[in-house]
């Protein structure tokens, strides 16, 4: 509240509006340092010895390829599962749209432990659906399926629901030419839609990789093994304790956080 | 304004619950000093410790009861690491307190035994004979014979990380021994330590047998008692819960992944007091396991009770005359 005379307005306005923007800029420092505390923490924690005697251990490697390939596995049925399901609900509008959504916010609700408990009732070895699969060579008890399951239902709902608000956002006047300059509707997706919000799927790929990749609750319940990184890390707190715990920490990230890093790069890129 | 109301409405019934937690706190504390029994419990007591004997000791005492239940080695490497800081542990076997010796216990008493049993699903098409076996009407060997049967879904818990886990593994070993079994028994049973199709987290063995998803697995007596579960009762020699078979139970062992042998030990319930603070509510809380309505609690629980035995030294007082008492 300053009423100083108009001529000299900009220059007492000047250090208050600098000590502002300053003010702002520590402000979100200090909110970023307090995000990432527990990640400083962690890496405040270990040196690097204890990196190299955990990532030299026998087999420390074996659940980090582990993780790896069943992320990737969960997040390709995620998109082809929950792209569909994203189209619906931005383009439909309406009750439909609404009933999915508010249905997928209930699954995200759930934690994750409660979702694992439901899965041993949905496709335990003695339920039908557990039967079939069965049939087919696919155990969802303690196998790299039941991982991949657990996975997928603690990733898909996170990346639907924001592919959905990407795909409501877009410009859909581009698909609309692309579809009277007679491309098909696939075609119009990929094309003209898919470029549109490439930033925003790249963000809800990242999220629905990093819900999986560090999937726990409803992992340890119906995938108690093979041994991703999170059960590592649990089974080594337990067995011999925090010290050779947390290096496995480090190990999940460094392998996790190339893709959202690549995603975000090529998102942006795209979006150029 | 539907919503302002319903808002208002939560806000006031919130506020009242909150006056009525801060009454109650103020009532029960009134007659004593408000000390936290902050108690870190094996995971199979979690019921016993959360909805018996905890509300009844807060009761009794005015003191606070607080609790939270982990693998027992688990808890311990967490005390150790300071993630956690109770002032009573509660561990199957004293094992797991050894490990904290001598920086925040030099001593335990050991209360209870926790026998373990085979649960079973009374719903699976195995049910009739295991429930034969149980009322006594067929040869308890069946059971080993009964267990090989291709399609029995059996369960356990992960030997590496919990004495369970161990114990039935053993049990199987001392099994095959005392009743002249095939040598092939344990393998053909419970195939390999950490076997996938087996091990579980103890969380999920309990879901899985209770929705019919196993068969039969491994648990406490007292587990299978707080499930409601039927269950196979285990010949002492082999159950892990009398201490006076320990010579027994020690002539079986396993080698863990990381290369240490185990061998087998009564599942003795075993408790302690750690660090300083609240000493009064955590005394007061192991006086009550020891000598109080805590003691016939674990009896019902399904707990074998034994004479209270001290190991280590610097037993605190109040401790010692609890063990007399209980003694005599």
């Amino acid at each position: 509240m300053s009423f100083a005379p108009l001529s000299r307005a900009p220059t007492a306005r000047e250090p208050l509006r600098i000590a502002q923007s300053a003010l702002a800029v520590a402000g979100g420092l200090v909110a970023w340092v307090v995000l990432l505390g527990p990640l400083l923490t962690l890496l405040w924690h270990l040196g690097p010895h204890a990196l190299v005697v955990a990532l030299s251990a026998p087999d420390a490697l074996g659940p980090a390829g582990t993780s790896l390939l069943a992320s990737a596995v969960a997040l390709v049925i995620v998109v082809a599962v929950g792209t569909p399901v994203a189209l619906v609900i931005a383009e439909r509008g309406g009750a439909v749209a609404r009933i999915l959504e508010a249905s997928l916010l209930v699954v995200l609700l759930m934690p994750p432990l409660v979702i694992g408990l439901l899965l041993v009732f949905m496709v335990g070895p003695l339920t039908p659906i557990g039967g079939l699969l069965a049939r087919v060579g696919l155990d969802a008890t303690n196998t790299f399926t039941a991982l991949v399951i657990a996975e997928v239902y603690e990733a898909a709902p996170y990346f639907v629901l924001a592919a959905a608000a990407a795909f409501a956002a877009a410009d859909h006047d581009v698909v609309v030419q692309a579809r009277l300059l007679g491309d098909s509707p696939w075609r119009a997706f990929w094309r003209a839609m898919v470029p549109e919000v490439a930033g925003e799927l790249a963000t809800a790929l990242s999220i629905a990789w990093a819900r999986a990749i560090g999937a726990f609750g409803a992992v340890i319940i119906v995938a108690y093994h093979p041994y991703g990184l999170p059960m590592q890390i649990w089974t080594t707190l337990n067995e011999t304790g925090l010290p050779t715990a947390l290096p496995y920490a480090v190990v999940l990230l460094v392998v996790a956080l190339p893709f959202p890093l690549l995603a975000y790069a090529r998102g942006r890129h795209a979006r150029r | 304004m539907r919503t302002t109301r319903t808002a208002q409405a939560t806000v006031m019934a919130l506020a009242a619950v909150a006056l009525g937690a801060c009454g109650s706190t103020q009532h029960a504390s009134a007659s004593h000093t408000h000390e936290t029994a902050s108690v870190a419990y094996a995971g199979s007591l979690e019921y016993l410790n959360e909805h018996v004997i905890g509300p009844d000791f807060a009761r009794a005492t005015g003191d606070v009861y607080e609790g939270r239940g982990g693998g027992s080695f688990g808890l311990a490497h967490d005390i150790i690491a300071g993630e956690i800081s109770p002032n009573v542990f509660e561990s199957i076997g004293g094992a797991p307190i050894a490990e904290l010796e001598p920086r925040f216990t030099r001593w335990y008493v050991t209360v209870a035994s926790s026998p373990i049993v085979l649960a079973y699903n009374p719903h699976t098409s195995f049910a009739p004979r295991l429930a034969a076996i149980a009322a006594g009407r067929a040869p308890f060997t069946e059971l080993f014979s009964l267990l090989r049967t291709p399609g029995f879904l059996l369960g356990r818990t992960n030997p590496a990380t919990d004495p369970q886990g161990q114990a039935f593994y053993e049990m199987v070993e001392l099994a095959t021994v005392r009743y002249h079994l095939p040598a092939s028994t344990t393998s053909a049973v419970l195939g390999s330590l950490e076997n996938p199709s087996q091990v579980y987290s103890e969380t999920s063995l309990e879901a899985r047998l209770e929705s019919g998803q196993l068969d039969a697995a491994s648990a406490f007596r007292s587990q299978a008692i707080q499930l409601h579960l039927p269950y196979i009762a285990l010949p002492a020699a082999i159950d892990f819960g009398d201490p006076a078979d320990a010579a027994t139970y020690a002539t079986a062992s396993l080698t863990l992944p990381d290369g240490s042998v185990v061998h087998g030990h009564a599942l003795t319930l075993a408790v302690t007091t750690l660090g300083r603070h609240d000493q009064g509510a955590a005394m007061a809380f192991v006086d009550y396991v020891i000598d109080g309505a805590g003691r016939e609690a674990l009896a019902a629980g399904g707990y074998t009770l034994l004479r209270p035995t001290v190991t280590g030294t610097g037993v605190p007082h109040v401790v010692r005359t609890a063990v007399a008492r209980a003694d005599g």
